[in-house]
């Protein structure tokens, strides 16, 4: 089969799954035939993805399988297939690679779901991996939209999963809200690029005020999609999902959906330098940021959520910076290790049921497969040498290095210092030490669907280095590395923040905060943005509304019922004319043949 | 007497009818002022036959009475159904046509 | 001469016309209606016509005449002195009719050469007249002969009183309709 026929099935196997889910009555409502057809249907999304990167690594030539879309009698606007190329072929496989563990995983985690629910969240997964599908492989921008949106979609269903639950449901309602705000500024730039240019293709050649204009708009885009500051605000939020839903899409696949638009759309961001500045900045800013909030948290979620946003600020400063690959690469082996640690996370929430970090401890001991799986994907994320996140980490930071007075390199560079301590205080506190509880002392190995997909993503979160060489090659570029002044000094940061960790934690039972941290919570705990949100929200935007109501309601409106009313009211006049007497009806008539005589005389 | 003041008399005529018509209420006198415009539009007919040669205004005029007769044969039945049904026979009562 | 017996004539005609409009007794405005009949039968002799002069005069004034007075008779009501005139709509009827009049007469002083002459006309007797109903125009005269048909039955159909016992009931096929709805109300 030809990369594009593979690509292609890609798409139509979890198509075909969520189709039948759909249609088929009772097959949801038993709940296992709907997961076993969604986990067909993602082994051989599977399967064909990894058909597609053997052939684009052999082959790295872009091949497009479309058909016209959005036809007019002379112009065809848009296509709509499939495009395979280096970036899709890697972004294919880590989709559905990621999603299928977790769909595994899902079997135990959701297994005490009723059944009609259990079918219901792997229909869910069926159509979100048909989402992914469409946005990645899309030959244009239009496509690209499309498939965001469905993302979106999928997204505020996974997110409200749980929709009985009133938190769960104003979480859904938040992503969607924040996440459609920025897609506004997809649209704009989108209806704004094919102005400029006549074509939703990445490739065009802008004028360098409006490619500007563009790629600052697409940016405002990923700024909500990939939870960077200030629309950040939902992705902690969004942990009121399922535990395997938050890894899949909030920390592996979705969220790096708005990285992998820049990456896609990097023609024209390279057109933009002023916009690739703003990135930069942001990304770094995004990643301190995040990683002083992730250092206070103590839900174990949260704490990862936070850190999914300063990962993905690194990813953001990496592509501003115009290191495609660097922040490729770091969203790819981020994938891996987040949705370990994300796997591993809700494996210990199911053997302990809370979130609070307080409530496990020493739970290495009895989950070995967890834990270490937990201490893999915590030494990737903190970029220890050897493991995956050091090589990509690396990339990021190589990239950075000597921008803007090398201040976001600073920051990032002081930001793996912090990833390292807040990872290192989870480790520390949730998995050594000991027990806090009888539920801490009573948690026990998952079953063998929990603990496969941990050690198949522990494996690549421990090993994906050696996906660097081959990674490159399928851009076109050699991947040297060198241990120099960088790496060396990146890699003594991240061992430090363990170490920092382990002297300030490791000792103390629970986790009390030391005195610094304690004002990074007061001030996390007030939420100053969310306010600043909700402000917004309350004074502004539903004054607008309030004001545009009135307007449809009382001139829009108003002139329509006028209308009516007028008509009905010359209607009840008119009407009065006809009074049903013959001799009123003559003298109209012979006025009528008057009025005739007279104009034929005078004429 | 000219044809002029032959047509000045038959328009007389027949606005006097004209505002019989629209102006009376007793079905019968309706049917009397119809009888003084029809009269009016045989006038025309002679005058024309008289004037302008032929037997043709002559012609017309005698159709013009036959059909004159038919419709107050017609008409004086209609006024006797109308005051069969309503003890009287102005033409307001018939005013089944609105409702 | 001849202008003066015109002028008589249009005079009682004119005159008489008006009494039937506006006499308030509806005997008199059927009488009146002869007497302008008459007129008019008067001025058709004037005008060559003897023939339909008769006509009208044993026709209209004998027949229809008659009939209207018979008419007038059976839709009056018992104990009534005789059936009252209450004219409506007056003014706009006059309005009317004086607009019509004078466009009609406008149209008739302004157009010249109305009286020129120009053939001298042939008297057109009885028997040219007799010619030209049952010969050239037979297609006509035989399709009015039989709408008088047409109309005598029509008149009997609708005057027929179907149900001897009551009035309200006898409407004709053609007003049956029409009674459904009243009787509902």
């Amino acid at each position: 089969m030809t990369p594009t026929t593979l690509a292609l099935t890609t798409l139509v196997a979890p198509a075909s799954a969520a189709l039948v889910l759909a249609v088929v009555p009772g097959l949801r409502s038993r709940g296992w035939p709907a997961a076993a057809l969604c986990i067909l249907a993602s082994v051989v999304s599977l399967g064909a993805a990894l058909g597609v990167l053997s052939g684009c690594l052999a082959d790295p030539t872009p091949s497009v399988l479309a058909v016209p879309w959005l036809r007019t009698s002379s112009v065809t606007v848009a296509e709509i297939g499939v495009r395979v190329d280096g970036v899709v072929a890697s972004m294919l496989s880590v989709v559905t690679l990621v999603a299928l563990s977790v769909q595994v995983f899902s079997l135990g985690y959701m297994h005490d779901e009723p059944r009609p629910a259990f079918g219901r969240y792997f229909a869910y997964h069926a159509l979100f991996l048909l989402s992914m599908d469409v946005l990645v492989v899309a030959p244009n921008l239009l496509q690209l939209f499309a498939g965001w949106e469905l993302v979106g979609v999928t997204s505020y269903l996974l997110i409200g999963f749980y929709y009985r639950k009133p938190s769960a449901a104003r979480a859904a309602v938040k992503a969607f809200w924040v996440t459609k705000f920025a897609d506004m500024g997809f649209l704009a730039g989108l209806l704004t690029l094919f102005v400029a240019s006549g074509s939703f293709g990445w490739d065009a050649h802008l004028a360098p005020g409006t490619a500007t204009v563009v790629t600052l708009l697409l940016f405002f885009a990923v700024v909500g999609k990939s939870a960077q500051f200030p629309l950040h605000v939902w992705l902690p939020d969004a942990m009121e999902g399922p535990t395997p839903v938050s890894a899949l899409l909030h920390a592996a696949t979705m969220v790096a959906a708005g990285v992998f638009l820049v990456v896609r759309a990097d023609p024209l961001f390279a057109q933009a330098e002023a916009t690739r500045t703003v990135m930069l900045v942001l990304g770094a800013a995004t990643a301190l940021f995040a990683a002083l909030l992730a250092l206070v948290q103590t839900d174990i979620k949260k704490v990862l959520a936070y850190s999914t946003c300063s990962q993905l600020g690194y990813m953001v400063a990496a592509l501003g910076a115009g290191s495609m690959i660097g922040g490729f690469f770091h969203l790819t082996t981020h994938a891996f290790f987040k949705a370990l640690l994300f796997l591993a996370a809700g494996s210990a929430i199911h053997a302990v049921h809370s979130n609070e970090i307080g409530d496990m401890g020493g739970l290495a001991r009895r989950m070995p497969v967890t834990g270490g799986a937990f201490v893999v994907g915590a030494l990737a994320l903190a970029g220890v040498p050897g493991f995956s996140g050091f090589f990509s980490k690396d990339l990021v930071l190589e990239a950075v290095e000597g921008k803007l007075a090398s201040l976001p390199w600073a920051a990032l560079l002081a930001t793996a210092f912090l990833t390292a301590f807040y990872m290192g205080r989870v480790v520390v506190v949730a998995f050594f030490g000991a027990p806090t509880g009888e539920k801490a002392e009573r948690a026990h190995e998952p079953g063998w669907s929990m603990r496969g997909p941990l050690v198949v993503l522990g494996v690549l979160a421990a090993g994906g280095g050696v996906f660097a060489a081959p990674f490159a090659h399928l851009y076109g570029r050699e991947y040297h590395f060198e241990m120099g002044v960088g790496p060396s000094l990146a890699a003594a940061l991240a061992i430090g923040g363990f170490g920092a960790a382990y002297l300030v934690f490791g000792r103390a039972k629970g986790a009390p905060l030391p005195a610094p941290l304690a004002l990074v919570d007061r001030v996390a705990k007030t939420s100053i943005v969310n306010r600043v949100y909700e402000v917004g929200y309350r004074r502004v935007a539903l004054a607008l509304a309030d004001g545009l109501a009135w307007i449809d309601r009382y001139i829009v409106d108003g002139l329509i019922n006028l209308l009516g009313y007028g008509t009905l009211e010359a209607g009840a006049r008119a009407r009065a004319v006809q009074t049903g007497l013959a001799p009123d009806y003559v003298l109209a008539a012979m006025l009528g043949v008057a009025g005739l005589a007279v104009w034929a005389v005078l004429r | 007497m000219s044809l002029a003041s032959c047509l000045l008399l038959a328009a007389a005529l027949f606005c006097v009818g004209l505002y019989g018509l629209l102006a009376r209420r007793q079905i019968v006198a309706i049917l009397l002022s119809i009888e003084l415009m029809a009269n009016a539009a045989n006038l025309v007919f002679v005058a024309f036959g008289h004037y302008r040669g032929g037997a043709l205004g002559q012609v017309f005029a005698v159709f013009s009475i036959a059909l004159t007769v038919a419709e107050v044969a017609v008409g004086l039945a209609l006024a006797m159904l109308l005051y069969r049904r309503h003890g009287d026979s102005r033409v307001e009562l018939a005013s089944e046509m609105k409702r | 001469m001849e202008s003066l017996g015109f002028g008589i004539l249009a005079g009682c005609a004119l005159m008489s016309a008006f009494a039937v409009v506006r006499s308030a007794n509806l005997v008199h405005a059927v009488l009146w209606l002869g007497v302008t009949l008459v007129a008019t039968a008067g001025l058709y002799a004037m005008l060559g016509a003897s023939f339909l002069a008769s006509v009208q005069v044993l026709l209209y004034v004998g027949g229809v005449v008659t009939l209207m007075i018979f008419g007038l008779m059976m839709t009056r009501r018992h104990g009534d002195s005789g059936p009252q005139i209450e004219d409506v709509r007056s003014a706009p009827a006059a309005l009317a009719a004086i607009i019509l009049f004078g466009a009609t007469a406008w149209a008739v002083v302004s157009t010249d050469g109305l009286d020129a002459p120009v053939t001298p006309p042939p008297a057109v007797g009885p028997a040219a007249l007799g010619r030209a109903l049952v010969r050239d125009h037979v297609l006509a005269f035989e399709t009015i002969s039989m709408l008088l048909l047409v109309a005598i039955v029509g008149a009997i159909v609708i005057a027929r009183r179907k149900d001897p016992g009551g009035a309200a009931a006898a409407a004709p096929a053609s007003a049956a309709s029409v009674a459904v709805p009243k009787a509902a109300e």
